[in-house]
């Protein structure tokens, strides 16, 4: 029997996550009930599109640090439009959300893929430059709940479905239906398999006749159109918008990522795991608030601890299982040799 | 008459002032296996990148199918049906094998896993391996790699197969099971180029045998027509010329460095000389012969699993370079970029790299004035051509960088020079000037051991002549007693050691 090391992968996470909370409600009274479903998927329905956006560049060997900055000008992009329209066709604003966050997707991907500027310094300036842009945009004004219409503030928080207390909200299944179509996406589509060659393995991509510059610019023009749709999410959930919007949501996406199994030196990793990883940090940070024992000041250092833990057995165990691989590989060899 | 499919006819190609390539015309017919074999630097690799679009012919003209055609790229050599495997395979290693079959293949968007699984195996089965179609490419042996790959031009349906080296790296019963797929390609009218340093291979995968040397073409012979002897005269023919360094034989008693029986895992084993102080030893052999690997050990850097070495006197089990460096032992690296010089430094930081400590103040503050002194001096001494030591060490040419790597290892007063083909991709003036520099090292009382690919220059420069071949010592032997040949047939198994 031979399971995939990607769903291996997942079914870990999952476990994982099991003994997460697990552990939470033993030492947290009254922790795990369906109030608890309900706050962490609403507040990961945003992080999961960053995530996976983030995903989608980090499998090509890059990365996009300019997400939050992408989130936050969609986010108020969006909300001066619907304002000043509040008639308009939620589809547009949606449309429109994807757009704006493509357009900035566009300049990262010239920049890293035909400019060969390495992505981390792109998306360091651009995560600055987007932020100015947004301040400049905006006049340093906010934008509040109050001018939006209300069928879009209502709608993260509109039940879609309930069962036994646990609710599923729009935004939730919105976001997760997202994500599982990229994963679909990534394990299905031929275009998404050259993302995996070009991060795997840029030489063999590049002999195998695979356009790895227009494979790297098309992963960061997605990944900007799906924070664009996180950006409108945020939009939706918040209401009020100010220039601080997004802010450090690019390093969320890299941990959301890192903690779901992505590899970040590219080639390997799913868009469910990003989706569990997401789910993985936010659980605990909103554990950690609500037991006692930790204090405020601790909280970060509790979720780097976490991510280095991840991280790094994951590697031990990627790198037991390969060599295992080969160890029984040798032995068939030997076994085919003496025959 | 069998259909030619691939010709170059008097191609030409040179880089710089250097000709890879000089009126080179070969024709692969459809159904052969075509070996080519040369010694390293002869051209071969040149031909590949040719024949497969990297480079651009400077003069002559390639046919397929008896047509001209410009191949403006490796994509255009794709689509005329030209693909080419190397020693080391390329594959994706997080994907799977069907997935790696098929990474370019234009099969639609919406990939169905079933049927991609079913055609992939097809294509293992036609080229006669056995290999599960859902395993992770990092997993799979070297061999099994290649096999993806050939499958992977197969599903672009090749008609020009290009083996370079493929079974360099290979056990023999992987070697044999990757012969027995040229054949069955050839059999399938695929048009195989193979490329190999074992010459008895040849004689049991090949139809015809191309021999090349200086980027000329020599010989093209039916198989049944040559002998190993005749290919090796054919690869070796030429004047030694242009090396005006004479070796003086003037071995002192005194053993330097003594190895017994030195081995490393199944890389390299049985590997057993004296050197002297005063004399160079160089070790000849082909790419593959595990050189490098025993200087490495000898460096610390892989330690031996196997054997003894003695170092003046004193047994010694070396596990790390530092321990190397501390008791006078320096390696010299083939490769400069990687291991040896930080390219955009200055010449002067690149030289006291190694020996900081001696440049300190009593504060632990670096003396500069001293820093600049030193580099000063070694540009004098070894004739480094540049303006001044200030200059980033990527500016300089290669032999001058070659120089500076030199200088950063002499600095450290090293009484055993490791040096693995310090005159790679250097032209003739700056090789003399090198070969000096190593002669001049050994006279003061040091002991080199060089390892070089370049036949006359281990003619020329090795007091003593150790020749390797697949990880195993073939012979030692004093300058007077090599030649081009004797070298050649050690190097090439054709003569039990």
């Amino acid at each position: 029997m031979n399971i995939a090391p990607q769903t291996l992968r997942i079914i870990a996470l999952v476990l994982v996550l099991a003994l997460v909370v697990g552990f939470f409600a033993s030492v947290i009274p009254n922790y795990f009930n369906a109030r608890l479903f309900n706050r962490i998927s609403s507040s990961v329905a945003i992080m999961a599109l960053i995530a996976t956006a983030q995903t989608l560049v980090i499998l090509t060997r890059n990365i996009d640090l300019s997400l939050g900055s992408i989130v936050g000008f969609t986010a108020f992009a969006t909300g001066s439009i619907v304002s000043a329209h509040p008639t308009a066709h939620p589809i547009f604003l949606v449309g429109y959300a994807m757009l704006v966050g493509a357009g900035f997707g566009v300049v990262n991907g010239l920049l890293v893929s035909y400019a060969r500027v390495p992505s981390i310094i792109v998306t360091l300036a651009t995560m600055a430059i987007f932020r100015s842009v947004l301040v400049e945009y905006s006049d340093a004004k906010s934008i509040t709940a109050g001018q939006l219409p209300p069928w879009l503030v209502d709608f993260p928080n509109t039940v879609l479905f309930e069962v036994g207390g646990v609710e599923f909200r729009a935004a939730f299944v919105a976001a997760v239906g997202v994500v599982l179509a990229v994963h679909i996406a990534l394990s299905r589509l031929r275009p998404a398999r050259q993302l995996y060659a070009v991060g795997s393995n840029p030489e063999a991509a590049e002999m195998a006749g695979i356009n790895s510059r227009r494979t790297v610019f098309v992963a960061f023009v997605l990944a900007g159109a799906l924070a664009g749709l996180g950006g409108f999410m945020f939009l939706a959930r918040f209401g009020t918008i100010t220039v601080v919007a997004g802010l450090g949501f690019e390093f969320k996406s890299v941990a959301a990522a890192v903690v779901g199994g992505v590899n970040i030196f590219g080639g390997s990793g799913t868009a469910l795991g990003a989706l569990i990883g997401a789910v993985m940090i936010d659980l605990i940070d909103t554990s950690l608030v609500r037991w006692e024992l930790v204090s405020a000041f601790w909280r970060e250092a509790v979720l780097g601890a976490l991510i280095l833990t991840a991280v790094a057995v994951d590697a031990i165990l990627m790198r037991r299982l390969v060599a295992l691989r080969i160890r029984r590989d040798k032995d068939r060899h030997a076994q085919e040799a003496a025959k | 008459m069998p259909n030619p499919v691939l010709a170059l006819k008097a191609v030409s190609k040179s880089f710089g002032m250097t000709k890879a390539l000089a009126d080179m015309s070969i024709t692969l017919f459809a159904g052969e296996v075509h070996a080519i074999v040369g010694e390293n630097g002869a051209g071969k690799s040149t031909m590949i990148k040719i024949m497969t679009g990297v480079h651009q012919p400077s003069a002559g003209t390639l046919e397929v199918d008896g047509k001209l055609l410009t191949l403006s790229g490796t994509g255009a050599a794709r689509a005329a049906g030209i693909a080419a495997i190397y020693q080391e395979p390329m594959v994706f290693p997080d994907l799977d094998v069907a997935e790696n079959i098929f990474i370019s293949s234009s099969l639609g968007w919406v990939q169905n896993k079933a049927a991609l699984r079913a055609k992939a195996k097809g294509l293992i089965d036609r080229i006669g391996m056995t290999l599960d179609v859902d395993r992770i490419a990092s997993g799979l042996t070297l061999a099994e790699q290649q096999a993806v790959e050939i499958a992977r031009s197969l599903s672009q349906d090749v008609r020009v197969l290009i083996m370079d080296e493929p079974t360099a790296s290979l056990s023999a019963h992987e070697a044999a099971q990757l012969r027995r797929v040229a054949r069955t390609l050839a059999e399938q009218g695929v048009a195989v180029v193979y490329i190999s340093h074992r010459l008895e291979e040849i004689f049991e995968v090949a139809d015809r045998v191309t021999v090349i040397r200086d980027g000329q073409h020599i010989s093209t012979k039916p198989v049944a027509e040559v002998t190993s002897d005749s290919l090796i005269a054919d690869m070796v023919g030429r004047e030694v010329g242009n090396y005006h360094i004479k070796a003086p034989p003037q071995t002192r008693p005194e053993v330097m460095l003594s190895v017994e029986g030195l081995g490393c895992g199944d890389i390299f084993r049985g590997i057993s000389f004296d050197l002297h102080a005063g004399e160079v030893l160089c070790m000849a052999g082909l790419i593959g012969a595990r050189r490098t690997d025993v200087a490495l050990s000898l460096f610390g850097i892989r330690p031996a699993t196997e054997g003894s070495v003695r170092f003046k006197g004193k047994t010694l089990r070396l596990v790390s370079p530092a321990q190397a460096i501390g008791l006078g032992i320096a390696y010299v690296s083939e490769d400069r970029r990687k291991f040896g010089l930080a390219m955009p430094m200055s010449i002067k930081s690149n030289v006291t790299l190694a020996t900081l400590k001696g440049i300190l103040s009593p504060a632990g503050i670096l003396n500069r004035q001293r820093e600049a002194e030193i580099a000063e001096a070694y540009r004098q001494r070894l004739n480094i051509r540049t303006p001044h030591v200030d200059l980033a060490v990527g500016m300089l040419s290669g032999g001058n960088q070659q120089k500076v790597m030199l200088a950063k290892w002499l600095d450290l007063k090293p009484e055993l020079l490791i040096f693995d083909e310090p005159t790679r991709g250097i032209d003739v003036g700056a090789k003399a000037e090198v070969h000096d520099l190593i002669r001049a090292f050994v006279t003061a009382g040091g002991a080199a051991l060089v390892i070089s690919s370049d036949l006359p220059e281990v003619l020329a420069l090795g007091d003593r002549i150790l020749v390797m071949r697949e990880g195993r010592q073939m012979g030692i032997m004093d300058h007077a007693e090599a030649s081009q040949e004797t070298v050649m047939r050690l190097a090439t198994g054709q003569v039990a050691a």
